[in-house]
C-alpha cells in the first residue's frame, strides 16, 4: 500500500494516512498529512468513487465543499469531518479547462446537492448528473453564464443591471377626501 | 389629509421587513418589545402585515432580490407611511457596498418608488435600543409638525 504519491516530506501516519491509504490509487497527490488534518487530490473522474467510499467509512460525513478558480480549470474540495477522530480531510478535484465538468457526488451523497448547486451559480462548476441543477443562490433577475466568483468578474464593474422597480398596481390607495 | 396625519400622529404600528441583514439588528428591534425598552408605552406594536402598519422598520443591506420586494412592499403600505432604515447595513450598505449582490441602498430603493417618502435613519451595528426609541420619538415629533396647516410635508426627516 505503498502506491500513493505523496509530496516530499510527507509521510502517511496515524488515522488521516489509514484513510488515505484506503483510498489508495484514487489518490494522485498526498499535499497534508497531518494528526487531525489531510488534504488529497484525486482523480477527477473518481468523484463518486471517492465519495461512496468515504461515505461508507465509520464516523464520517461531508462537512461542506468549497471551490476555487485556479489556472487549470475550477478545483472542487469536498471537506470531510471524521467525528470520532476530529479529523478534517479535504479531498481535491480539478474541473479542468474547458468544460469545467465533474461528476456529481450528489446521488451518491445527498448532502452535496446544493453546496454544488451553489458552486454552479457563483463559479460556473459543471456536475454532471447532478439530480436537481436549478440556480440556488443568485437572485432571479441575474443573467445566465455570468459567475460572481470568477478571477475575471469585477465586484463593483461587472455587476449586471438591478432588477426594475415594481409598479404602483393592486395596492391600497389613498383614500377619498 | 389633515385626518390621516392626525391619525398617524399617535400609535404607530410597525411591520418589521428583513432585506438581508445578519439578524443583530433583528434582535435589537425585538429588544424594543420586552420591557426593559417596552416600545408599547409609546403606542407602537409590530404588526404582521405591511396593510396595518404604518412604520416599515427596514434591517439589512437590501439585496438585489430582496429590493423588488422591498419597494413592492412600500407600495402596499397604507399611506402615508414612515419608514426606518435600521443599522449601517439599511443606511449605506456598511461593509457589504462593493459586494457583487449588492441593490440600492434602502432609502434609494424606496425613493425609486415614491420621491417623496419620509424615511428616518438610526445609524449603528446594531443601533441601541436606545437609539431607536430616539428615532421613533423624533418620528413621531416630525409627524406632529405634519397635519399644521402651516407646515408643509418636505419629504425630509
Amino acid at each position: 500500500m505503498t502506491t500513493v504519491p505523496t509530496q516530499e516530506g510527507i509521510t502517511l501516519t496515524g488515522f488521516v494516512g489509514e484513510v488515505i491509504k484506503r483510498l489508495g490509487r484514487l489518490v494522485v497527490d498526498v499535499q497534508q498529512c497531518q494528526p487531525r488534518r489531510g488534504i488529497v487530490r484525486i482523480d477527477p473522474d473518481a468523484t463518486v468513487e471517492v465519495a461512496r467510499q468515504l461515505l461508507a467509512m465509520s464516523g464520517s460525513r461531508l462537512a461542506t465543499a468549497t471551490g476555487i478558480e485556479v489556472r487549470d480549470g475550477i478545483d472542487i474540495l469536498y471537506h470531510w469531518c471524521f467525528e470520532p477522530e476530529g479529523v478534517v480531510l479535504t479531498v481535491k478535484a480539478l474541473a479542468a479547462r474547458p468544460e469545467l465538468a465533474i461528476d456529481s457526488i450528489a446521488p451518491v451523497v445527498p448532502a452535496a446537492n446544493w453546496i454544488e448547486r451553489e458552486m454552479h451559480d457563483l463559479l460556473g462548476a459543471q456536475f454532471r448528473n447532478h439530480p436537481d441543477m436549478r440556480r440556488l443562490i443568485l437572485d432571479d433577475s441575474w443573467p445566465q453564464g455570468v459567475h460572481p466568483l470568477r478571477k475575471d468578474f469585477d465586484q463593483v464593474l461587472d455587476r449586471p443591471p438591478l432588477p426594475s422597480a415594481p409598479t404602483d398596481g393592486g395596492g391600497p390607495k389613498e383614500a377619498g377626501p | 389629509m389633515a385626518l390621516r396625519m392626525w391619525a398617524l400622529r399617535k400609535s404607530l404600528w410597525v411591520y418589521h421587513v428583513n432585506v438581508g441583514a445578519c439578524n443583530n439588528c433583528d434582535i435589537e428591534v425585538l429588544e424594543l418589545l420586552t420591557p426593559r425598552y417596552d416600545i408599547e408605552r409609546f403606542g407602537m406594536i409590530l404588526v404582521g402585515s405591511p396593510r396595518h402598519a404604518d412604520v416599515l422598520a427596514v434591517t439589512g443591506v437590501c439585496t438585489r432580490q430582496a429590493m423588488p420586494r422591498l419597494q413592492e412592499l412600500y407600495l402596499q403600505t397604507a399611506k402615508p407611511c414612515v419608514v426606518m432604515a435600521i443599522g449601517s447595513c439599511a443606511l449605506a450598505q456598511g461593509i457589504f457596498t462593493e459586494a457583487y449582490h449588492m441593490g440600492l441602498p434602502v432609502d434609494e430603493a424606496i425613493r425609486a418608488v415614491d420621491p417623496n417618502a419620509i424615511i428616518l435613519y438610526v445609524p449603528g451595528c446594531p443601533p441601541k435600543p436606545e437609539a431607536m426609541i430616539d428615532a421613533a420619538v423624533k418620528g413621531m415629533a416630525y409627524l406632529k409638525t405634519l397635519g399644521k396647516p402651516a407646515a408643509k410635508a418636505s419629504g425630509k426627516a
